[in-house]
């Protein structure tokens, strides 16, 4: 049976050598220990002996070649011809798919009790087998010595561990096996057919008959962790504000709120959602800017005035006969201006849902004009003294609106307003004019 | 330009500044014909032979209070610490005597020593093994501490680290001897105290250190593809720290995650978050985040390790809720 040469591991770390040389040619007669060839790794230059007697053959790699430490390079045979199945039993490329042969070897292998190769060392992969005390087919008592194994930091003798029968050697003597991986059968009947072979053979198959005990020193590949990490419910937002008035907002977002004179409150009112972070300043400017009606409720003025009787219809009569004033909203708009006390006022009047805006001087009720298109009104007058509204409390507007309503035969006036609109102070003079000037029009003449 | 390991950047280091300044020597187990069990130190020992780089019995207290004597007395030793666990055993000629020295002696006496060593789980090492204990070290005032993300940073920070006049400790992430990086073949080094900012984005922060550097480089890929631009800074040193970058980052993007591999209570990523938190509150719209490994012993049993550690895809699941402004400890 032919010896196999493989790439030996040199360092702890390495997975190619080099081949730089070899001192025998194919055909040669080599002897145990003979010097074949030299490797170099990245870390030393080193020369690897004949595992056997007999002829170097089937070389696969020559000199100059990089090649997977545990690769077959050649044999040693008892013939100095290369045999023909060279590429069967050693493949070269421990990558090739698995020969026929030794997958055969595999499924063929007795069942019994594993041995593995013991971990002696903190930081070693694999270890040397110095010599098998034991051959196939011997019977084994558990603490018999099985085999001798050499690392780095010692060498030592590894019981069997089990009653039995050597049923099947997986590797050879001068071999190196990984740690953990299985190399010795212990069965517990006598064997018909033990087996006995070498590591080279299982690496050839290792894709097909790796056992999952042996995968141990794989990392889990992290995609195997992620899905469960993936599939944590995130949690909810607080839809509502919190019952302890805090807000939950980064310290960014407080930071550019801040400066830009922004109202967190604001978003918290909106119902969005915390906790806030910097993008929601977009959304906190994008809202619009009327106060909230409860906070506008809380500030706004409310004012009534009751008139025994409505001394307008008959002075817009005698305003139409007397003066040619037939507009009587512009009349209305007049007299409210005139409330305000201001050189120039522009009012709202709004009746029965149409609204026309007046520029009103100081002076008489003649120089009434429309107002230019854009003008920002000071005060909407509501008209509804036809309607059958009686009261209103509608809350503050975009500007002071006086609203007349009917009452019995006389007129009721509501001034509302938000407080930074008018003052108290102003809120009651204008309507104490507005009234006034609505009970005795002339008043406004004079 | 040329791409070799952490572990090839580490003795390029080492050996160039010993050719520059012959009072460098290193000190350690299994420093010299085995360059250590992770192979860093391979070849140094022929070049520089047995008196500069020094085998030690196993007594870690022995040949760091030797260390720290020799750093006292003219010498620049790195302290070859093989596992990071082991830093309880040094502690007090870390702590009380490198830290402490300088101010002791009235600015007399000098500690320019280097301790290497290194931190991460996920190797299957079980809890004594295992540890990312650089937050014991940063707490110590007069103790500079290192966290090189890849062999271009290992390079360069153990370079300034053996010209520091102070003790430095380095920890390298025993996960990442073997990745590979590209670093310049002309000398450089890389000044303590200066981030780097691996990536630029306008949303969100992820600060990383040592290998979570990567960790968060993976998450900013999985964030971009969701229009997410996370950007990923390295501190590259925790002490000093460079509290600018971070600050000037976390006003930028309002959002930041910390992730380290240390224990996640009372650890770095607490530290970190606590400073941005003091000094760029009003430009916060999400509170910090810490990511560290959970507060157990690191599980001997790959599945649980393996949970134990931040992954790319939690730092983008977090990401996420602090983007879609989701209250992650809702009061």
């Amino acid at each position: 049976m032919p010896h196999e040469v493989i790439m030996p591991a040199l360092g702890m770390a390495q997975d190619t050598g080099l081949i730089v040389s070899w001192f025998k040619s194919p055909g040669d007669a080599v002897k145990s220990g003979d010097a074949l060839f030299e490797v170099e790794t990245d870390k030393a230059t080193m020369e690897v002996e004949a595992p056997a007697d007999g002829y170097l053959t089937d070389v696969q790699a020559d000199a100059g070649a990089e090649v997977p430490v545990g690769n077959v390079i050649a044999l040693i045979s008892d013939s100095a011809e290369d045999s023909a199945n060279m590429t069967n039993a050693a493949p070269a490329d421990a990558k090739s798919a698995p020969s026929a042969e030794p997958l055969a070897q595999e499924t063929a292998l007795p069942a019994g009790a594993e041995v593995i190769m013991p971990a002696l060392g903190m930081v070693q992969d694999t270890g040397l087998i110095v010599a098998w005390h034991k051959s196939p087919g011997d019977a084994v008592a558990s603490a018999d010595i099985l085999f001798e194994v050499e690392t780095d930091k010692s060498t030592m003798e590894v019981e069997a561990g089990h009653d039995g029968f050597v049923a099947a050697l997986l590797a050879e003597a001068g071999e190196e096996a990984p740690v953990g991986d299985v190399i010795a059968i212990i069965s517990a009947g006598k064997p018909d057919a033990p087996v006995q072979r070498s590591i080279a053979d299982m690496a050839s198959q290792k894709a097909a008959a790796r056992q999952p005990a042996q995968d141990g020193g794989a990392k889990i590949a992290p995609a195997d962790t992620a899905p469960a990490k993936v599939a944590t419910p995130k949690a909810a937002p607080a839809a509502k504000p919190r019952a302890d008035g805090r807000i939950l907002a980064s310290p960014k977002v407080r930071r550019l709120a801040l400066e830009r004179g922004l109202d967190l409150n604001r978003l918290v009112e909106a119902g969005h959602p915390q906790p806030y972070h910097a993008a929601d300043i977009e959304v906190l400017k994008s809202l619009p800017t009327v106060p909230a009606a409860s906070e506008a409720a809380a500030q706004s003025r409310r004012l009534t005035a009751d008139l025994p009787s409505d001394g307008f219809a008959a002075f817009a009569a005698w305003a139409a006969d007397t003066a040619g004033l037939e507009d009587a909203p512009a009349l209305l708009a007049g007299l409210a201006g005139g409330s305000l006390r201001r050189d120039h006022a522009t009012i709202a009047v709004e009746s029965f849902g149409q609204t026309r805006t007046f520029a009103v001087p100081a002076g008489p009720l003649s120089a009434i004009t429309p107002a230019d298109e854009g003008t920002t009104t000071d005060l909407t007058l509501r008209d509804l003294r036809l309607s059958q509204i009686s009261s209103v409390a509608l809350g503050a507007e975009d500007t002071p609106v006086l609203t007349l309503t009917r009452a019995g035969d006389g007129l009721s006036i509501t001034l509302e307003c938000a407080s930074h609109h008018l003052t108290a102070r102003e809120a009651t003079s204008l309507l104490y004019e507005f009234a006034g000037r609505i009970e005795h029009p002339l008043r406004h003449l004079l | 330009m040329r791409e070799i390991t952490l572990s090839q950047a580490v003795n390029e280091a080492l050996a160039e500044e010993m050719r520059r300044d012959e009072t460098v020597f290193i000190i350690g187990e299994d420093v010299a014909e085995a360059g250590t069990p992770f192979k860093v130190l391979s070849g140094l020992v022929e070049e520089f032979g047995t008196g500069r780089v020094v085998d030690t019995p196993i007594s870690e207290p022995g040949f760091m209070g030797i260390a720290v004597g020799a750093a006292m007395t003219g010498s620049r030793p790195v302290v070859d610490l093989m596992f990071g666990d082991f830093i309880y055993l040094i502690m007090d000629q870390l702590c009380n005597q490198a830290a402490k020295t300088h101010y002791m002696s009235g600015g007399k006496l000098n500690v320019p020593l280097v301790l290497r060593t290194n931190l991460g789980a996920t190797r299957r090492s079980a809890a004594q093994h295992s540890q990312s204990l650089h937050a014991l070290v940063a707490h110590i005032p007069g103790l500079k501490v290192a966290l090189p993300s890849s062999a271009y940073e290992a390079k360069g920070l153990m370079k300034t680290a053996i010209r520091d006049d102070n003790p430095v400790v380095i920890f390298e992430d025993k996960l990442m001897y073997n990745d590979k990086a590209p670093v310049p073949e002309d000398e450089f080094l890389i000044p303590f105290g200066e981030a780097n900012i691996k990536r630029e984005g306008s949303d969100i922060t992820l600060i990383g250190t040592s290998s979570m550097v990567q960790v968060c480089e993976a998450a900013a890929d999985i964030l971009a593809k969701e229009k997410i631009a996370a950007e990923v800074i390295d501190p590259r040193t925790v002490v000093p720290l460079d509290e600018a970058a971070l600050l000037k980052s976390a006003r930028k993007t309002s959002r930041v995650i910390v992730v380290d591999e240390g224990h996640q209570s009372f650890g770095i990523t607490g530290e970190i978050a606590s400073r941005i938190n003091e000094k760029a509150f009003y430009h916060l719209d999400a509170p910090v985040l810490r990511m560290g490994a959970m507060d157990v012993p690191v599980p001997f049993s790959p599945a649980l390790e393996d949970i134990t550690v931040p992954t790319p895809e939690a730092v983008a699941e977090n990401a996420r809720k602090l983007m879609s402004g989701e209250m992650i400890h809702a009061a």
